[in-house]
């Protein structure tokens, strides 16, 4: 995971999650999280990384670029590794031209 | 007199002995099945009679009795017919057993009550009238209902006459009307844990009182207004203000500090006339602190109604627009760009103001959020990443159930009183254990002090020692780890999160499991913990950046000296106290209980606080004040009205919206949390001690800061400069009404 955790851009300055506490939709992001946040926090550590658990809430990761841009991408059932390179692409998605 | 004083100070199981042998789950206990007024009903064992009576339908009159005390069973009105006893019984005061056959609407039954009601009334004065308990007073409505239509009293020597204790500030007495029923007495002793309400004398010569001259010094005495069921105890803040029956009720959230009691507002008109406890059991149960239901009348003084724009040093009244407009140009002027461009988000801000705010400053390019506390420049040493490292996790209602609780750097008296009326339920019922390390105070429950400093906590982790405390917490089943809030407001917070969180992992079995999470963080202000789920938090970079426009909202606690001279300001509040003094601009918001808007407790419960009056003046709702701004500004934001923001609430974190009920973190990311505090880098703990965030329970914020009532309580208690009113002025005309 370090891959991702080098490849955040500078101007993503959050990064959330939403997932359930139990639903196997969440496992992988639940997975994704535990093996990645202090490899992510340690590259990136002005980085906000909110995990927010609520039950029954699908599974989701939002970014925050500078200036208040969002966007999001489902990450229902996907798996430790999907949840990466969705998060991956999210985070390199380079529609914000703003940087 | 038939009352008696059966009560006795339960105090079952002392300081550390045999309670670690109870076990720590309650049993079930077995069902039991009985017959009421011919209907059968299922109520597990043990319960009272009376209670299975309600549990069948049939109302049973009481006076003395009350599900969250302990029973004294003197005043005789619940008396029903069982088969087979030769006298009617005590219904509370006597278990409900299987098979048996109740009866609570007989002629008997019905002769009782009549003959109970006529000995209360005998020694009753007779000033219904003049007398603040009117329209809600268990006396008056159950003598209508129960009560017989004469009576054969007629003494000579006139009623029973009593003296009034002069009790303090806010509890005005009329003990002529007391009918000894000890549900005070009984409040106090086991709840606020003030031992020397009791009562003297028997027989018809029963007096409840302090035994000597002196004011009942709690946070929780409010209470007992409500639970004396005449007007024996009334509100002296409220004495002759309003009947019940000209009041509106609105049933909102305490804003006072981070429990989030659930409370019911009584107005008229647009006047908040006073507040009230509502019932619920997982925060407040039934009871709430004298701040909470005292400090409305700080919501009438020191109001700002109208945005005020500085002109020199004096401020002149403006239009909304044009204080908006100034801010425009505030901002262009001061050339603040990014971080520079600083928010400070209060105590008493609401999530959705915060929620906006944070939208507009990002999209202005700023990630400087701070908040408004001793290095709240900086990010917290708690983390807002994983919700389980600011919470208080375990929860309020299953403290009970805590063994062993050690408390850092936290005053529960004042930081959350209604927290730390179930520690001492905890204390006496099962015998729980406390540590501390911080500064001592007077404390409801018996305490073991540890220490004084971060040092000290380090110490206690690695090398306990043998004190009692200590042994006990090597083997408590559900031990409970403590922090509080101002710990993290020193730089010893890290270093301190550091030792209990490796502490809480070594034991984990016991910490951590599906049931029982002992690990939490006290929070004391109101908007804390909804800043935090929101990450309205600076970063490491935007800490070190002079600032050079700075939005206050309902900031009021800050260091002055952290507002460079050259920087524009704007506050945003209800009050004019700390905040408007440094503005530039002032815009007049609105109090909690003029708006409809959520908030988060300290254990991350979501409450939505309903509207009870209009905002005064010109003042507007928060968040709408933000949202106009955000237009001035050319940042518009995308919602326009509350269920759109409610929306963005829910893409921050679905748990800001998820209203009364609490989203529990799983134990894994709850693990990860700690293990992130546990490997943090932080210098060494120091030896320097922890200090008590509130000096005065009684004066925390604008609105308490403003109270009149709470002004009198700081001196009354606080400074314990009290001067006991003349009680028995206007006795001769009391006695006119016997
Ligand atoms: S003062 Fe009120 S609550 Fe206390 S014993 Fe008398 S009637 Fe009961
Ligand atoms: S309610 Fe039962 S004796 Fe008072």
């Amino acid at each position: 995971m370090t891959t991702l955790a080098r490849s955040i851009p500078r101007t993503v300055k959050e990064i959330r999650f939403h997932l359930c506490q139990t639903s196997p939709a969440s496992r992988g992001v639940r997975q994704f999280i535990l093996s990645s946040y202090s490899g992510i926090k340690a590259s990136n550590p002005d980085l906000k990384f909110l995990v927010r658990e609520a039950a029954g809430v699908e599974p989701k990761a939002f970014v925050r670029w500078e200036r208040g841009v969002e966007s999001s991408t489902g990450l229902s059932g996907l798996n430790e590794k999907d949840v990466a390179s969705a998060l991956n692409q999210l985070v390199n998605q380079q529609t914000v031209g703003k940087a | 007199m038939f009352a008696r004083s059966r009560f006795v100070a339960r105090r079952a199981i002392k300081f550390g002995s045999g309670s670690r042998t109870l076990s720590t789950t309650l049993p079930r206990r077995a069902d039991i099945t009985l017959t009421v007024d011919g209907k059968e009903v299922t109520v597990p064992q043990g319960t009272a009679l009376i209670q299975a009576c309600e549990a069948a339908g049939a109302t049973v009159p009481r006076f003395c009795y009350h599900d969250r005390l302990a029973i004294a069973g003197n005043c005789r009105m619940c008396l029903v017919e069982v088969e087979r006893s030769p006298k009617p019984v005590a219904s509370c005061a006597m278990p409900a057993m299987p098979g048996s056959k109740v009866f609570t609407n007989t002629p008997l039954v019905h002769k009782a009550r009549e003959g109970v009601m006529e000995f209360l009334l005998a020694n009753h004065p007779l000033d219904c009238a003049i007398c603040d308990q009117g329209g809600e007073c268990d006396l008056q409505d159950q003598s209508m209902r129960y009560g017989s239509d004469r009576t054969r009293f007629h003494e000579i020597t006139g009623k029973r006459a009593v003296e009034n204790k002069d009790l303090g500030p806010i509890v005005k007495t009329s003990m002529n009307r007391c009918i000894q029923c000890t549900r005070c007495v009984r409040f106090a002793n086991d709840v606020a844990g003030v031992e020397d309400l009791g009562t003297t004398g028997r027989g018809n010569d029963l007096q409840i009182g302090m035994y000597v001259e002196k004011v009942m010094d709690s946070e929780m005495s409010g209470n007992i207004i409500d639970l004396c069921p005449v007007g024996a105890l009334t509100s002296k803040p409220y004495a002759f203000q309003a009947r019940p029956w000209e009041l509106k009720k609105t049933e909102s959230i305490d804003v006072l500090d981070a429990v989030g009691s659930n409370i019911r507002i009584d107005s008229r008109g647009v006047q908040v006339m006073r507040i009230q406890p509502k019932i619920n059991d997982e925060v407040n149960e039934e009871w709430i602190n004298d701040k909470t239901r005292y400090a409305y009348d700080g919501l009438k003084y020191q109001r700002l109604t109208t945005p005020l724009v500085r002109e020199g040093d004096r401020f002149v009244p403006a239009t909304w627009e044009h204080a908006l407009e100034t801010i425009r140009h505030g901002l262009i002027n001061s050339g603040a760009k990014g971080d520079e461009i600083k928010a400070v988000a209060g105590h008493l801000a609401d999530t959705e103001s915060l929620t906006t705010l944070k939208d507009l400053f990002n999209k202005l390019g700023s990630e400087n959020l701070t908040l408004d506390q001793p290095f709240g420049d900086s990010p917290p040493a708690t983390g807002v990443d994983l919700r389980s490292n600011y919470l208080f996790n375990t929860g309020i209602e299953n403290i009970e159930e805590a063994d062993a609780v050690l408390l850092i750097g936290t005053n529960p008296r004042h930081e959350a009183a209604i927290i730390n009326t179930r520690f001492r339920k905890s204390f006496l019922r099962r015998g729980a254990n406390f540590g501390l390390i911080g500064e001592t105070f007077p404390s409801t429950f018996e305490l073991e002090h540890l220490g004084q400093s971060a040092k000290d906590a380090e110490t206690f982790f690695s090398k306990p020692g043998n004190g009692t405390f200590a042994k006990i917490w090597k083997e408590a089943k559900k031990p409970l780890i403590i922090v509080g809030s101002a710990v993290m407001e020193t730089k010893d917070g890290a270093a301190v999160l550091k030792a209990v969180s490796k502490h809480v992992l070594a034991n984990q079995a016991r910490f951590l499991n599906q049931e029982w999470n002992g690990f939490s963080i006290l929070q004391r202000a109101a908007s804390r913990a909804a800043a935090y789920d929101l990450g309205f938090t600076p970063s490491t970079t935007s800490s070190s950046v002079k600032p050079k426009f700075i939005y206050l909202l309902n900031a009021d606690e800050f260091d002055p000296t952290t507002i460079p001279s050259s920087s524009f300001v704007v506050y945003q509040g209800h009050h004019g106290d700390l905040g408007a003094q440094y503005a530039d601009v002032c815009l007049p918001g609105s109090a909690y209980t003029e708006k409809s808007t959520t908030w988060i407790n300290t254990e991350g419960r979501a409450q939505l606080g309903r509207t009870a009056v209009p905002p005064p003046g010109a003042s507007r709702e928060d968040w709408k004040i933000l949202r106009a701004l955000s237009e001035v500004l050319n940042q518009p934001l995308p919602y326009d009205d509350v269920l759109a923001l409610r929306d963005r609430m829910w893409d921050i974190s679905p748990t800001l919206v998820r209203y009364d009920s609490r989203e529990i973190p799983s134990v894994e990311l709850t693990k990860l949390g700690l293990q992130v505090l546990s490997e943090n880098k932080t210098s060494q703990a120091s030896g320097e001690k922890f200090k008590k965030p509130i000096e005065d329970f009684y004066r925390t914020d604008p609105i308490s800061r403003a109270s009149v009532t709470m002004a009198a309580c700081s001196k009354a208690f606080t400074k314990g400069d009290y001067v006991p009113a003349d009680v028995d002025e206007g006795a001769t005309a009391q006695a006119s009404y016997a």
